[in-house]
């Protein structure tokens, strides 16, 4: 099964992010827990972690993209 | 509170502390720190060497380059300056930096001196800024760090940041530049080492802080992380590991010619050329023939003597052009 990953909220004061980098690849065995992708915002650059277990599919954002909360950022195939 | 003392004035060693008791001590309560640096510029996360800084400047005066693992914009340290970290245990990933920068403005406060905060989480005095601050989060941790700046040297700061719009890089974070200033004007009789003191005093007053010291192996472990982590080119300057590069000749009969470049790639990128000579040369034309030629001397040089043979410059051949993109690195 797909399982879409959103760009969660991470500032009470901003709703649009700066993407940076991504910490797993496509194919990549992914556990909860571990660090999908790193964002930068108002100073701060936040790891975002995997909800999920199983395997990153697809990377909808790239380094340098500006992201809003909510935007779909990747998808996870889930067992 | 812990308070863990920094005696190295190595910046990439003081960066491999802050994440060494980030991701490997993992303290159950947060960590206060106060350390000063080597005459340093630490770029942003997501910044653009090449548009931030004057590379020749900080070469000239022997300048260490540092990136942080933290969000914001490029600022300059050094003895004269004041750093401070906080490492907070703390699930929740949302942005706050209102309690480290409560607890640096209370002990500044209490020490006489009177900085407010304002919008872009700085700490001010009298609408100056005299503080920075940025973080990083990693699952279940959260560091703060800024700068303060007691009697840095502001005239070396304003040479080297260079914020260059025209070179900056797409898709990356620009520094916001501010009025700063610095902190002994408010206490001109105290030296920088008594405002760190008096500082870490007002902070263990407000704290009752327990001192903590590295042991033998941790100490080593910090070194491997600061060398292996911070102190590597190609996380300072780039993920292909070059530089960018600010080159200024001044040519005989020619004039001044100026070649700002950088490396993608194996690969020119963001080439510039200014100066005064004379020539009827279309410098945009110029500089979009060189983008993204390889970097071989022989295939630069091939590029720039077709460029010339259209639109010379007078008094400089293309070998001369050439030796200043290859004969400086």
């Amino acid at each position: 099964m797909l399982k879409e990953i959103h760009m969660p909220k991470l500032s009470p004061k901003s709703d649009q992010y700066f993407f940076g980098e991504w910490h797993k690849q496509p194919g990549d065995a992914v556990k909860e827990g571990d660090v999908l992708f790193e964002v930068e915002t108002d100073k701060v650059i936040s790891q975002v972690e995997s909800q999920e277990d199983g395997v990153l599919k697809e990377q909808n954002v790239n380094t340098g993209d500006t992201t809003n909360v909510g935007d779909l950022v990747a998808t996870i195939e889930v067992a | 509170m812990i308070y863990v003392p920094v005696m190295s004035l190595d910046v990439y060693h003081n960066f491999g502390l802050e994440y060494y008791l980030m991701t490997e001590h993992h303290f159950n309560e947060p960590v206060f720190m106060l350390w000063s640096t080597t005459p340093t510029v630490m770029l942003g996360k997501y910044q653009d060497a090449a548009a931030e800084l004057n590379v020749e400047a900080v070469k000239r005066n022997h300048v260490k380059v540092a990136r942080r693992y933290s969000g914001g914009g490029t600022i300059y340290t050094d003895q004269g300056g004041c750093q401070f970290t906080l490492i907070y245990p703390d699930d929740r990933t949302e942005i706050d930096f209102s309690s480290g920068l409560e607890l640096i403005q209370k002990a500044l406060n209490q020490i006489g001196i009177k900085a407010t905060t304002d919008s872009r989480n700085d700490l001010v005095v009298g609408g100056r800024k005299v503080s920075g601050s940025a973080q990083y989060v990693t699952p279940g941790y959260k560091l703060h760090h800024g700068s303060l700046l007691f009697e840095s040297n502001l005239d070396l700061m304003n040479q080297l940041l260079n914020v260059d719009p025209v070179k900056l890089a797409a898709k990356r974070i620009a520094s916001v530049h501010q009025r700063t200033v610095n902190l002994n004007e408010q206490e001109p009789s105290w030296t920088a080492a008594d405002f760190r003191e008096n500082l870490r005093q007002a902070v263990y007053d407000l704290t009752s802080f327990q001192e903590y010291h590295l042991i033998a192996d941790e100490q080593a472990r910090v070194v491997e992380i600061g060398q292996q982590r911070f102190a590597d080119p190609k996380f300072i300057y780039g993920r292909q590991g070059q530089g960018a590069f600010q080159v200024k000749r001044y040519f005989q009969g020619g004039g001044l010619v100026k070649i700002a470049y950088s490396i993608y790639h194996d690969q020119l990128a963001d080439v510039h050329l200014t100066g005064d000579f004379f020539s009827n040369l279309d410098a945009v034309k110029f500089e979009h023939a060189l983008d993204g030629t390889d970097y071989d001397r022989q295939r630069v040089s091939n590029v720039i003597r077709d460029q010339l043979a259209e639109d010379p410059i007078l008094g400089v051949d293309a070998d001369q052009l050439v030796n200043m993109l290859f004969d400086h690195v």
